[in-house]
């Protein structure tokens, strides 16, 4: 995709990544069809982590997790910090998700925290404090 | 930056006379061209330029630019004085979280009572637009497939009674429909309510169709299948009939619920139609009203088109 700045769209060469996800043309003639080169996502910020956040090991398992479901090519990225959103996760991908989080680890999910988890970091932290007072 | 639309504009004050509900879309597959892509990036706050490049991958930020382009030209369409750009919408979230239009308070401006929802798939945008109450949208791709097991979700999330009638569906593909169908409605209906989805969880409210005998005229634009209506699983004898329900099938291959307030202020205990008008657009190439076509079919609800 163009790159979206403040002050311009940047325009580079065709891919054939994008052509490869595009759906064929409905019907429509005199549109003219780019594509565009994929843009790197800038990495996010490192935040600090108080050691109460959860395991590599969890946070990697909720990736997996994630990927399967979004069914997120292999070189995509998906980290702590990623949020379903912008994964393209909706509402019933977010559910979909915890169902199978709740699978894998064990645990049961309330609908409210279900539908208010927003990145991999907080469906990671909930897991392990779910797991925390089931062992209790 | 003028929003010229064929014909008819301003709707705004069509509308609030007429107590109607439009829903706009967007086929993202039919937006290439480059220059229009740049066109509604313009449009947006750089906040929303931010959001849209934090999306992963190509798709995802069209996608998000796409939603974003429909929802600020959608609303500019509504004005009932002069031309609004929809580069200068502002727009704030409510404390629950349910976006809305901030508008700017000048002098002798008063802001139309305008309500808009948006809902998106990989291959539709929609944004639903009503005056007066509160309207919430969801739209799901028909053949989408469902990761866990269809009952196992359904017992999961759904109430007791939507866990039976879809336990009772023999056919796996036509329960997975059903299924898909039931979750915009629900889903509708929080977005509409706008208060989160913890005030109102999917398991406290149960939405089912009431079959109503076809009263309605030879080409009677009046579909009057079935009603579609909500009790709180809590009581099953208050039924909450504040709300009413659309069901389509659009552009093929998507499911789409509405729903909205009843407007109280026209009067009658029973429900009115919902006057409902589907618009396809390619905002600033081409607006299609597709009501009445093929492209709308009505699967639930009593719409008037």
């Amino acid at each position: 995709m163009a790159s979206l700045t403040g002050a311009s769209l940047n325009f580079t060469s065709l891919s054939s990544s994008f052509n490869r996800t595009q759906a064929p043309l409905r019907g429509i003639s005199n549109v003219n069809s780019v594509s565009f080169q994929s843009i790197r996502m800038r990495p996010g910020s490192l935040r600090f982590r108080v050691s109460c956040a959860a395991k590599p090991e969890t946070v990697n398992k909720v990736c997996e997790i994630v990927r399967k479901q979004l069914a997120l090519p292999e070189d995509s990225s998906v980290t702590g910090e990623s949020k379903f959103a912008a994964l393209g996760a909706d509402s019933l991908d977010t559910v979909e998700i915890v169902m199978g989080l709740e699978e894998e680890f064990g645990i049961s999910v309330e609908e409210e925290s279900a539908q208010s988890i927003t990145t991999v970091q907080d469906a990671a932290d909930m897991i392990e404090k779910l797991i925390k007072s089931r062992d209790a | 930056m003028k929003i010229q639309i064929n014909g008819a504009f301003p709707y705004g004050l069509q509308m609030q006379n007429l107590r109607e509900t439009h829903l706009w879309y967007i086929l993202p597959d039919e937006v290439k061209r480059v220059a229009l892509l740049k066109q509604y990036s313009e449009l947006l706050s750089p906040c929303e330029r931010e959001n849209v490049n934090r999306m992963g991958g190509d798709q995802l930020k069209k996608r998000a630019l796409l939603a974003r382009a429909l929802v600020r030209t959608t609303i500019a369409r509504y004005q009932t004085n002069c031309e609004m750009n929809p580069r200068s919408l502002k727009f704030r979230k409510n404390i629950y979280g349910k976006p809305e239009v901030e508008w700017q308070t000048e002098d002798n401006f008063i802001p139309p009572p305008l309500h808009f929802n948006i809902s998106h798939t990989s291959s539709m945008i929609a944004c639903g637009v009503t005056v007066n109450v509160p309207i919430g949208i969801d739209v799901e791709e028909k053949q989408r497939r469902i990761k866990n097991n269809v009952i196992a979700f359904a017992r999961r999330y759904f109430s007791p009674y939507e866990v039976e009638l879809l336990t009772a569906i023999s056919d796996p593909e036509i329960q997975r429909q059903e299924f898909i169908k039931l979750w915009t409605l629900k889903e509708a209906y929080v977005k509409a309510l706008g208060k989160g989805f913890s005030a109102v969880p999917f398991k406290t409210f149960t939405i089912r169709f009431r079959p109503k005998a076809l009263r309605s005229l030879p080409g009677s634009p009046v579909s009057e299948a079935s009603e579609i209506i909500i009790d709180s699983s809590d009581d099953p004898s208050i039924l909450t009939n504040n709300w009413q329900f659309a069901l389509l099938e659009v552009a093929g291959g998507h499911y789409a619920s509405i729903c909205t307030e009843k407007d109280k202020s026209i009067g009658g205990e029973g429900t009115m139609p919902m006057k409902l008008t589907v618009r396809k657009t390619i905002p600033f190439v081409e607006d299609v009203c597709v009501s009445g076509t093929d492209a709308v079919v009505a699967l639930g609800g009593i719409i008037e088109q």
